[in-house]
């Protein structure tokens, strides 16, 4: 049995260099919390990032972290799984680090479904480089980039990553912590890839309008509206709203998860044990027929 | 009788070319003779024009040599297509099947008369003997055998193995077909030809290896056990012989969604504790080179295998090419001193692997092996050698009492410090591609800065003395020089002992370690020179200018590079060695010959 932990005991000596109220800080602290009731000591926990404002999120916690470099977090993180199957694993970014440079590698964590959670601080805008467009500010934002408004339309994390096939999809926001916390506690414990699209706002660079009144004001329950997270085309419609309604918890829970590519990487090593050449024979791979 | 045969043949797919190159360079293995094969193929993915071009002999094989000593021809056309690769010289034999049609008088061979042209109903016989032109190959077997002495004993028995599935009759008539042009030859006896001389059959028979496979079972010795890569020609077969071999082992290989992702798992994996490697091409290492300032910089230990074709850009992916040597030093943003190993040959590349991961996990950081499209596609006759004396290197990890107050990015003397992996209790920090302090924090300070990018560069520091990966050949004090690296350094080998034959005073030097510049090994080489070549096969000369950069490379030794058009031959740096002899012997530095 592990000693219980406490949500303190996740805290790094590192202070945040974040805005004061930015959202981040709030997912840090769910983070925590959610590490704590999982209960597993951070050495145990790797904690992969990207670039951006939110992936400097590692370095607060005590788990062993690493803040890689913009939109990579998910393949490190993947070889750390199939390396080591029995840490738990982590990965977070921003918006623009998950679907804009990294975009092309959350369809293939997916379709691998390698067991990592993968936390978006989606606050539809760059934070880090002040202030740019990002594949998920609405249609028409005036950025430092975009000062007539964009031209461009949103992409849909929720829809997107639903589409690729993850066994587990869900929103939460910062504004409701303890909801948070139990939405990642729960992708955790999910047996398999599990995405959660925080929306978190950024109170330097962010919209208000789009982004922090509309939060307070029409965030729903997923669950209070009587959704069945095992439905997975009902999910598919509540995630149709990204963007003008903001739904908080699980969209879709597959029921029974699929193997995972390191359970089967595992399962293979078992099969083909047997057939390993010693090293000091490895040369015989090479003896003319 | 000689010591030595080139054997060149083409034609179309399905004709069994490859499959008779094979079949030559197994039985020569045998038969305990040295020998090197090249494949190459036509534009066409499937069913395409082939060919190979292989060198037997019985001293070791050190290049594919010049001109073919016997060219064979199945058809006209296809074998036209390989002008370069299969040169008809003066002294070439030519063989081709009568059924192509084609008179002597009208073999377009750019005004080269070869020594002789014999046309064989080769389709014919194969038709008549197995009842199917697809024995062509087999036929052709039999003549190179009774023409040229080649080990009939071991390419039969290679037929029987290979027809074995297919039945008795099958086998049987292949033989007959075998025989058939060992008789015709027998009948039909060339003018000029003579026989390969008969060796001694050795105790350990030899391997058949290509490179690309050499890499990936060294890999599995040095202890890797996570491979992330992306399909490339020509390192493919790298990723695709560890998975095969890799999960025996308990090992992963991860056919990642690109570039990136696979050298971003392999990194992951570091970062977890476990020994990992990608590999790729051009086009795949530009895609790297983020990823590996991310390993430099996080001190994470990782090989990268680049097998060089012709670029830039997509290039030609079939041509091998030694010209990213400036991207596998340079292609990173910031001061980044990353080692770069090259092997020399196909059993090199087994040596070259092991110690690329004794390196990076010696000095935590990534390696770069640079091996090339020759050394990785070719095979090549190999002596069996002793894996188990490569010593294998192993991470330096913080033992338990370190652990109570542990430091991850200490400053320390020899620049490494312990590094610790998830699972270790008290080992947690964080790993970075920003900027960080000794305990791993994130930090903007330019002091802290300077005191890391000195402790990152002064790690490998070391390496510059290590002579070890340096191979000098001919006489040490010698005036002229040839300094070559991966797969040419063969040439060049040949070049030294032609050039002494000629009575000029060479030495060679081949470095295997081609960054950090090693700089007091060569400047004790170039003391005693006035005049050489560094040759390669590149534009620009990569390897001369690098060298420059860090050392007074005499005036006198200049460039030899091309790109992958043309071989360099042997005598072609005999010619220019014999120049720049003449040049300094009048006491005048020689006029550089351009850059081509
Ligand atoms: C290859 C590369 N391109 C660009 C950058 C600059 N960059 C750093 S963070 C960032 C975007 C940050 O936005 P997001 O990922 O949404 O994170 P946030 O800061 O909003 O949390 C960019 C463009 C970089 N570090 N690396
Ligand atoms: S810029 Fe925005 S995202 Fe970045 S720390 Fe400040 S509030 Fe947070």
């Amino acid at each position: 049995m592990q000693a219980t932990l406490q949500a303190k005991d996740f805290k790094s000596d590192l202070k945040p260099i974040w805005c004061p109220g930015c959202g981040d800080f709030g997912v840090l602290s769910a983070i925590q919390r959610a590490l704590a009731a999982i209960g597993r000591p951070p050495h145990e926990i790797a904690f992969v990032s990207g670039i951006g404002c939110s992936s400097r999120i590692p370095g607060y916690t005590t788990a062993y972290g690493f803040n890689t470099i913009h939109g990579r977090p998910l393949p490190i993180a993947q070889g750390i799984k199939l390396a080591k199957p029995e840490l738990l694993v982590l990965a977070a970014g921003g918006d623009g680090d998950g679907f804009s440079i990294g975009g092309g590698h959350v369809a293939h964590v997916v379709r691998r479904n390698i067991d990592i959670t993968y936390i978006v601080m989606d606050n539809q805008i760059y934070g880090l480089t002040k202030g740019q467009l990002s594949p998920t500010s609405p249609r028409g934002l005036k950025s430092v980039t975009s000062p007539y408004g964009s031209l461009e339309g949103p992409i849909n994390p929720l829809l997107s990553v639903l589409a690729y096939g993850a066994g587990y999809v869900a929103q939460g926001t910062p504004a409701d912590m303890a909801a948070l916390a139990k939405l990642i506690e729960d992708g955790i414990r999910y047996p398999g890839f599990a995405f959660i699209n925080v929306q978190s706002p950024c109170i330097t660079y962010g919209s208000v309008d789009a982004q922090l009144k509309q939060q307070k004001a029409a965030m729903q329950d997923l669950r209070a509206l009587g959704h069945d997270s095992s439905n997975k085309l009902g999910a598919y419609a509540l995630a149709e709203e990204y963007g003008t309604k903001l739904y908080t918890g699980v969209f879709y829970r597959k029921p029974v998860a699929e193997p995972t590519m390191e359970g089967l990487a595992a399962e293979r090593h078992a099969m083909l044990r047997e057939k390993a050449l010693p090293k000091s024979d490895i040369l015989k791979l090479f003896a003319p027929a | 009788m000689r010591q030595d045969l080139v054997i060149g043949m083409a034609g179309a797919g399905g004709d069994g070319v490859i499959a008779a190159g094979e079949a030559l360079i197994a039985a020569a293995a045998i038969d305990g003779y040295h020998a090197r094969m090249t494949k190459s193929f036509g534009s066409q993915i499937r069913g395409g024009e082939s060919s190979f071009r292989l060198r037997m002999s019985t001293a070791p094989v050190l290049s594919l040599g010049g001109a073919l000593d016997v060219a064979v021809a199945l058809n006209w056309d296809d074998f036209l297509r390989f002008g370069a690769e299969l040169p008809v010289g003066g002294r070439t034999t030519v063989i081709y099947d009568s059924k192509t049609g084609v008179a002597t008088s009208q073999i377009p061979l750019t005004g080269i008369t070869p020594a002789e042209v014999v046309a064989v109903p080769i389709d014919q016989m194969a038709r008549d003997l197995v009842g199917n032109d697809r024995a062509k190959n087999t036929v052709v077997l039999g003549l190179l055998s009774g023409w040229f002495g080649l080990p009939a004993a071991a390419i039969l028995s290679g037929l029987k193995k290979r027809f074995a599935a297919k039945g008795e009759e099958t086998v049987k008539r292949n033989e007959d077909a075998f025989n058939a042009g060992v008789k015709y030859a027998q009948e039909h006896p060339l003018a000029k030809g003579s026989t390969l001389a008969p060796v001694a059959k050795t105790t350990a028979k030899r391997l058949i290896a290509d490179g690309n496979t050499m890499c990936g079972a060294a890999a599995i010795v040095a202890g890797c056990r996570f491979f992330g890569g992306y399909p490339i020609t020509p390192s493919t077969e790298i990723m695709q012989f560890l998975t095969k071999e890799l999960f025996k082992y308990g090992g992963t290989v991860l056919q990642a969604e690109d570039e990136i992702a696979g050298v971003g798992a392999a990194i992951g994996a570091s970062f977890a504790g476990v020994k990992a490697m990608t590999a790729t091409s051009g086009p795949g290492m530009s895609l790297k080179s983020e990823m590996l300032g991310l390993a430099t910089i996080a001190e994470l230990p990782l090989v990268c295998v680049n097998v060089q074709r012709g670029g830039p850009s997509t290039g030609i992916p079939t041509k091998s090419e030694q010209s990213d040597l400036f991207q596998a030093v340079f292609s990173a943003h910031g001061d980044v001193v990353r080692p770069v190993l090259a092997p020399v040959s196909v059993a090199d590349i087994f040596g070259i692997t092991i110690e690329a991961f004794n390196i990076a996990e010696a000095y935590q950081t990534p390696v770069i092996v640079l091996s090339d499209g020759d050394i990785g596609q070719r095979k090549e006759t190999v002596d069996p050698f002793n894996v188990d004396a490569f010593p294998i290197v192993e991470r330096d990890r913080p033992a338990p009492d370190e652990l109570a107050a542990y430091t991850r990015f200490k400053l320390t003397e020899s620049g490494v410090s312990p590094i610790s992996e998830p699972g270790m209790a008290g080992g947690n920090y964080l790993a970075s591609g920003i900027e960080h302090t000794q305990s791993g924090a994130p930090t903007a300070a330019g002091s802290v800065h300077a005191e890391m990018t000195a402790k990152r560069s002064r790690k490998l520091d070391p390496l510059k003395k290590r002579k070890d990966l340096f191979q000098e050949y001919g006489r040490a004090g010698a005036p002229l020089a040839l300094v070559s690296w991966g797969s040419v350094a063969g040439i060049a080998q040949e070049a030294l002992t032609l050039a002494e034959r000629e009575g000029l005073r060479v030495k060679l030097l081949v470095p295997r370690l081609l960054y950090p510049v090693a700089e007091e090994i060569y400047r004790a080489f170039f003391k005693s020179v006035q005049g050489g070549l560094i040759v390669e096969q590149s534009y620009q000369g990569q390897l001369w200018r690098l060298l420059r950069m860090f050392v007074n490379v005499p005036d006198g030794v200049e460039p030899f590079a091309r790109p992958s058009a043309v071989p360099i031959s042997p005598e072609e740096l005999v010619t220019r060695l014999k120049h720049i002899a003449v040049e300094l012997q009048r006491g005048r530095m020689p006029e550089a010959a351009p850059v081509e």
